[in-house]
């Protein structure tokens, strides 16, 4: 189990920076608000495929990069983050047997759920983001669900 | 800890359940601690650091295709890039040359009204950084921070007017805040006439709002609104926007005025951080008549403060 530990922690890491900075590449702004959350969803993928290499404490650590490269108040990111995760870890043995189809489904609802932790800690902390856009990024994040599991997958059962 | 790391299915779930609620509440407490009191700062100041190779790492690909670019211009788009900047130069020199006399009138007739607030005392130029921050917020990151001085709070002005104010500062860098981000107000007066009053950024880059103007207000469209300088963060009278449109409905109290920025909000590469001048040392330097007082440019300064 400790070997198995070991071998994943490296693409683990490696693909969380790749979505990281993913995270904050430029877009022009028309595009701006359609980007999912990549580190989410790597976040997420990792969390179903082996949640014991550290899944909760990935989901705590990208939240918290993710609090300091928005700027926004420390621990937000972090605290939904880390609720989705520990959800989809959860969630793993049924997810792994669903369905492509129900799969995205499911990453669409714990999609939302991040947003709407982000959505009430915005509003809570005084500067709440009213636009529409915040809802669209879920669904654009449920759509690439299957080729970001195409794609970890290769990277790490090679 | 050992007894969480068992195999057993059940065991894995209370494990999960109880690292999940210790984590949830770690980060309640850190947004609570971050929210109300200040003592993350330098927390955050060192996460910025961690945080700088990326955003380095992201925006060096844009800043080399830039300077690619740049390198293989052509001779003739040179030249008439130059005829164009000496044009410009020319009209600025032009505008300039009763800048300083006008400057030292100003200070004087401040120095009788007691009023010195909103002078400028020192600029320091920053680059933006091809790093996309949030989508829903009006902010840009900027490669000065913490050791060039640079202050929550602090005005910052681009070639065509107020650019935004300074939210946040890292060790290496800061986030600037836009004048039209949906949060943010700064206190303006129609050069015109006079006229105070406050203008409040929409969300969108090329629009900002009057809201609390009376229907009867004098403001019509092409009007310049300068800053006012009341409320001390930024300094009085450089230019916040224009007046595009203004939209007068008998049935409402309130006029609805929108503004078109003069910051290019969207384009701005090169943004200068203001230092005002506090105001006991702007009188006491005021009190000889005719004391030169340009404000001084320091190009790329090292760690000032002011």
């Amino acid at each position: 189990m400790m070997r198995d530990n070991r071998i994943r922690r490296l693409p683990m890491a490696l693909s969380s920076l790749v979505a990281l900075t993913l995270a904050i590449l430029p877009l022009p702004s028309g595009l701006e608000a359609l980007r999912p959350d990549f580190l989410v969803l790597v976040v997420f993928y990792w969390s179903i495929e082996s949640p014991r290499a550290g899944g909760l404490t990935l989901a705590f650590m990208a939240g918290l990069a993710l609090d300091v490269i928005h700027g926004v108040v420390l621990g937000q990111h972090a605290l939904a983050l880390t609720l989705m995760a520990g959800w989809a870890t959860h969630l793993r043995l049924r997810l792994r047997v669903f369905s492509i189809l129900s799969q995205c489904l499911t990453i669409f609802a714990l999609l939302t759920g991040y947003q709407f932790v982000l959505f009430w800690v915005d509003g809570a902390t005084g500067n709440p983001v009213t636009t529409f856009g915040r809802w669209l990024a879920p669904v654009i994040g449920a759509l690439l669900w299957p080729v970001l599991v195409g794609i970890l997958s290769r990277l790490h059962e090679r | 800890m050992v007894a969480f790391r068992t195999t057993d299915a059940s065991g894995r779930m209370t494990g999960l359940l109880l690292r999940c609620v210790l984590y949830s509440l770690f980060a309640l407490a850190l947004i609570i601690v971050d929210k109300r009191y200040d003592h993350l700062g330098k927390i955050r100041r060192v996460l910025s650091i961690v945080a700088y190779p990326v955003q380095v790492a992201v925006a060096s690909p844009f800043e080399g295709w830039d300077w690619f670019r740049e390198s293989v211009t052509t001779r003739d788009a040179l030249r008439a890039d130059k005829t164009k900047l000496e044009a410009e130069l020319r009209l600025a020199q032009f505008r300039l040359q009763r800048y300083e006399a006008l400057e030292a009138e100003s200070e004087r007739l401040r120095a009788l009204r007691d009023n010195t607030a909103g002078v400028t005392d020192r600029f320091i130029i920053g680059n933006v950084m091809d790093v996309d921050l949030d989508a829903f917020r009006e902010r840009v990151l900027v490669d000065r921070g913490a050791q060039d001085g640079v202050f929550v709070g602090q005005a910052v002005l681009d070639a065509g007017g107020v650019f935004g104010q300074v939210a946040r500062v890292g060790q290496l860098t800061a986030e600037v805040i836009l004048v039209s981000d949906a949060t943010h107000a700064i206190p303006v007066q129609v050069n015109r006439n006079g006229l105070r009053t406050i203008a409040v950024g929409t969300g969108d880059m090329g629009r900002l709002k009057l809201p609390y103007l009376p229907t009867s207000a004098d403001v019509i469209a092409g009007d310049l609104l300068v800053t006012s300088g009341l409320g001390g963060g930024f300094p009085a009278g450089y230019p916040v926007g224009s007046v595009a449109e203004v939209k007068r409905d008998p049935a409402q109290s309130l006029a609805d005025v929108d503004v078109k920025p003069a910051a290019a909000l969207d384009r701005s590469r090169e943004l200068l951080f203001v230092w005002l001048k506090p105001q006991a040392a702007a009188r006491a330097a005021s009190a000889p008549p005719g004391t030169p007082t340009t404000p001084q440019i320091t190009p790329s300064a090292g760690p000032h403060n002011p």
